[in-house]
């Protein structure tokens, strides 16, 4: 345990120079990021002559461009990764390495995320900041917050694709379920629509289920629409989740290794 | 030329045949389809809901009908299209896409027929089961006249967006890893579920001229609600043929560069 | 049937250090060199000539044929095949040349090589009847039965290149370039693989162009070889007169009765082998009868044999000898 933590930095490391080595796969990527401000477009329309259920341009504006920030923050692909090294059968020789495969995954990741910074954060903070400053929390604590939000919606993010990957130990095709799974979040997570938009009984369901940690939560966060008691208090049942999650990883991949094992890899 | 129609129906023999080897992935895929087709949707019907009447002079039926349009096309992006630039992504890691170059045949039609997935036939069904939905909300029918046009503005709308895939694998032939260019023509196309009068601006600029997907949903489903103004639909016809000749030109001087920079 | 005429292939790459600064500064900057693949070669091959293509890895091999097949555009210099210009990638060239690439295959994966072979049909359109007798054929000379009926994906190696050589001559091409054919095979495919090749060039006349790293396909198949190193044609002619130019030394394999010391044996030659009751002395092809001579009358001979030194020897020889400034012919 201990010598793979060690060479967790050389990990990243790596990542960071393949990160960088594919600039243009990157590029990409954040690219393809863009339903937020397609959904901003949309809704401002929608507001264009009078706010909507208390939401007027501005608002819809500052909510999306954090959504974006945190999109861009918590995004991974860990789950193609794995149906990727599933279907070819190279996950045997990641096995046969020292560090837990699913470090190395996280490493990639987190790799990743300086890359993405450097070409997006500036121009989503900036927008965020001009668009919407008077929307942003005035509570310095509240930024603190959403730093640990934010972490906490990468880890949920994360393990929560890892755990789809390792249902590729029993089903053909994980991606599948991951599919499902991803149409799920785009409802829920306040993606494409703000949770307040939502019907009474829907509403109160998302502010419980991971979904809503994993992007509305620090948005939320950040626009100062949770703060102080209650905000630490979420942020406590979002790693909560995480840690229930966590565990859920562990026990899949266990099982999942058994199985793969037992079929000849 | 029918050489050329022979060789689509092998190729697309060959593509069933496969589909039909991984029969559960076939039924799986298809139930997602239908799956996306509901998420979908969800935005529209909360939008709508939160806002009586119309939004950027668009009535709910009418946005209906751009879904619709969006869905049908969507069938034809990842049934067709993409399927084959993930076999040409394919191609070009495996170094085995100089077997397509040797082939007396133009290699712009190989790798476009190269795969498809004919689950996606839902996506198909399901947009017309949205036109139906869609119409019987207006309380009409379209007349045979904004059908046709509306059928002209579909085929210029395939044209466009296999245009922009032939721009996408160009580019695949630059970028070493590409495995997310198919996801990028997805999601800008992903735009194009709402009507275009909902953006303005430089945006609402860039969909029409550059990326042209008002051509793509928005101006068929005008000419099927009989909005489409003659001088836009011509004005559509020219600007498609002319986006199209341009890939085709963009697909010819990357094969030439292909073949001058590999090695 | 191939003409090629100061053919010359130059390309850039880009240097991309190691360390986690360079590969930032790389970002921004990018530092390119250019590799020279293919210098200036010059050969001709006549119709239904099998030539050999040699060279250690590197030496420009794949890059030459890719040129010749019209994969890649040379970046000086002419070539002509089968009348054609490769570059152009004119349809009716295209129909005359197949390339097969040892390890990559065109056939498709998920489905049984005969819908390869359908697919091929429809793609050099093919006649029906003529389809028909070359699959026959082919079938025959490989001996596949049934495999072309199994997914391609569940065939071994060996199978999988069988029918991958039946999909590249389905249309019957005149000329044929063979990358490493029979790189990864197991001995006894090898085997079948070159009597295949033989016996297409002897029945249909096509001109074959093969790279190979086993002598024995070199050997067996091509009576003429070209050598290119770093680029550069440093041979063209018949293996034997290869042999003789660079190991102009015969080997003779002695079964002794009775144990030799190493001394006296090593004042007839150069001992390459001594062991029980075997020796094999290495000797100028000069003195070759004398020594054979002087042997049977000084020792205690029971069986000679006379031989050239393997191939391998030869090649790795070769390929030390010739400095990276080597000139064109310079052996």
């Amino acid at each position: 345990m201990r010598a793979a933590l060690r060479s967790f930095p050389t990990l990243l490391r790596v990542g960071f120079a393949d990160a960088v080595a594919y600039r243009a796969e990157f590029l990409i990527w954040i690219l393809s990021t863009n339903m937020p401000l397609v959904m901003l477009a949309l809704w401002s329309a929608v507001a264009r002559e009078h706010p909507i259920g208390g939401w007027g341009q501005g608002k819809f504006a500052a909510y999306f461009l954090a959504a974006l920030v945190v999109r861009l923050l918590t995004g991974c692909w860990a789950v193609w990764t794995m149906n990727y090294e599933l279907r070819q059968g190279t996950l045997s020789f990641r096995l046969l390495r020292p560090v837990h495969p699913l470090l190395h995954y996280l490493a990639e990741n987190v790799a990743a995320i300086p890359m993405r910074g450097l070409f997006a954060l500036p121009v989503a903070a900036a927008s965020l900041w001009i668009l919407g400053s008077g929307e942003l929390a005035s509570d310095p604590w509240s930024y603190a917050i959403f730093l640990a939000a934010v972490l906490g919606a990468f880890a949920i993010n994360f393990v929560s694709m890892t755990i789809v990957g390792c249902l590729g130990f029993f089903v053909e095709s994980s991606l599948a379920i991951f599919q499902v799974w991803f149409g799920v979040y785009l409802l829920l997570s306040g993606y494409l629509i703000p949770l307040d938009f939502f019907p009474g009984w829907l509403r109160e369901a998302s502010a419980v289920l991971p979904f809503r940690f994993m992007l509305s939560f620090p948005v939320e966060v950040l626009l100062g629409r949770v703060s102080g008691g209650a905000a630490l208090a979420w942020l406590g049942y979002q790693w909560a989740l995480v840690a229930a999650m966590l565990a859920l990883l562990v026990i899949t991949w266990r099982a999942g290794l058994r199985r793969y094992s037992a079929y000849g890899g | 030329m029918r050489r050329y129609l022979r060789l689509l129906y092998v190729q697309a023999r060959a593509s069933a045949t496969i589909a039909m080897q991984y029969r559960v992935d076939f039924l799986v895929q298809g139930a997602i389809s239908v799956f996306w087709v509901f998420i979908a949707f969800v935005p529209l019907r909360v939008v709508f809901s939160s806002k009586a009447g119309s939004v950027a002079g668009w009535s709910y039926p009418e946005a209906l009908v751009v879904l619709g349009w969006f869905t049908l096309l969507k069938s034809v992006l990842e049934g067709a299209i993409n399927p084959s630039l993930q076999a040409v992504i394919d191609h070009i890691r495996k170094g085995t896409l100089d077997f397509v170059l040797l082939k007396p045949v133009d290699a712009q039609f190989l790798v476009s027929t190269a795969r498809f997935e004919p689950w996606r036939l839902t996506d198909f069904l399901a947009s017309l089961g949205i036109f139906i939905y869609a119409f019987t909300l207006l309380g009409r029918a379209p007349t045979p006249v904004q059908l046709a046009v509306g059928l002209l503005m579909l085929g210029l709308a395939g044209l466009v967006l296999y245009s922009l895939w032939i721009l996408v694998v160009s580019a695949a032939f630059f970028v070493v890893r590409i495995d997310n260019l198919s996801h990028l023509l997805s999601s800008i196309y992903d735009a194009g579920r709402w009507p275009i009068g909902v953006f303005t601006g430089a945006i609402r600029i860039l969909f029409t001229y550059v990326i042209p997907l008002a051509l793509m949903t928005t101006y068929p489903a005008m000419a099927l609600l009989g909005t489409l103004e003659p001088v836009t639909a011509l004005g559509a016809l020219v600007a498609a043929l002319a986006f199209s000749g341009a890939a085709r030109a963009v697909w010819l001087l990357s094969l030439a560069r292909y073949t001058s920079a590999s090695s | 049937m191939i003409e090629v005429r100061r053919l010359t292939r130059h390309y850039r790459v880009h240097k991309r250090p190691p360390g986690l600064a360079a590969a930032f500064r790389s970002l921004f900057r990018r530092v390119y060199e250019t590799v020279v693949a293919v210098d200036g070669i010059d050969f001709d091959i006549g119709p239904g000539e099998r030539v050999g293509f040699l060279g250690p890895n590197g030496a420009g091999k794949t890059t030459t044929l890719k040129m010749l097949s019209g994969l890649l555009h040379p970046t000086s210099g002419e070539a002509r095949v089968a009348g054609f210009v490769p570059r152009e990638r004119r349809a009716g060239f295209l129909r005359q040349i197949t390339l097969v690439m040892g390890q990559k295959q065109q056939l498709l994966w998920d489905l049984p090589p005969s819908e390869t072979f359908e697919l091929n049909r429809a793609i050099y359109d093919i006649p029906v009847a003529e389809y028909r007798q070359t699959l026959g054929e082919l079938s025959e000379l490989l001996e596949l039965g049934d495999l072309v009926k199994k997914p391609t994906r569940q065939l071994s190696l060996g199978e999988r290149m069988k029918c991958e050589l039946v999909a590249a001559l389905l249309h019957r091409p005149r000329v044929l370039f063979l990358d490493e054919p029979t790189i990864g095979l197991d001995v006894s495919m090898q085997a079948t693989m070159r009597s295949f090749i033989q016996a297409y060039n002897e029945r249909f006349g096509a001109t074959v162009l093969l790279t190979s790293h086993y002598m024995e396909d070199v050997a067996a198949l091509c009576p003429r070889v070209i050598v290119i190193d770093h680029g550069r044609l440093i041979f063209d002619g018949a293996l034997g007169e290869l042999v003789r130019r660079v190991r102009p030394d015969k080997r003779i394999e002695l079964r002794l009765s009775k144990p030799v010391a190493a001394a006296d044996l090593e004042k007839l030659g150069r001992l390459v082998q001594h062991g029980e009751g075997l020796a094999v002395l290495q000797v100028p092809h000069a003195g070759l009868p004398e020594v054979v001579a002087r042997c049977l009358s000084t020792l205690p001979v029971l069986d000679v044999s006379v031989e050239d030194p393997p191939l391998e020897e030869v090649f790795r020889e070769l390929y030390q000898r010739v400095p990276a400034t080597g000139e064109a012919g310079g052996i």
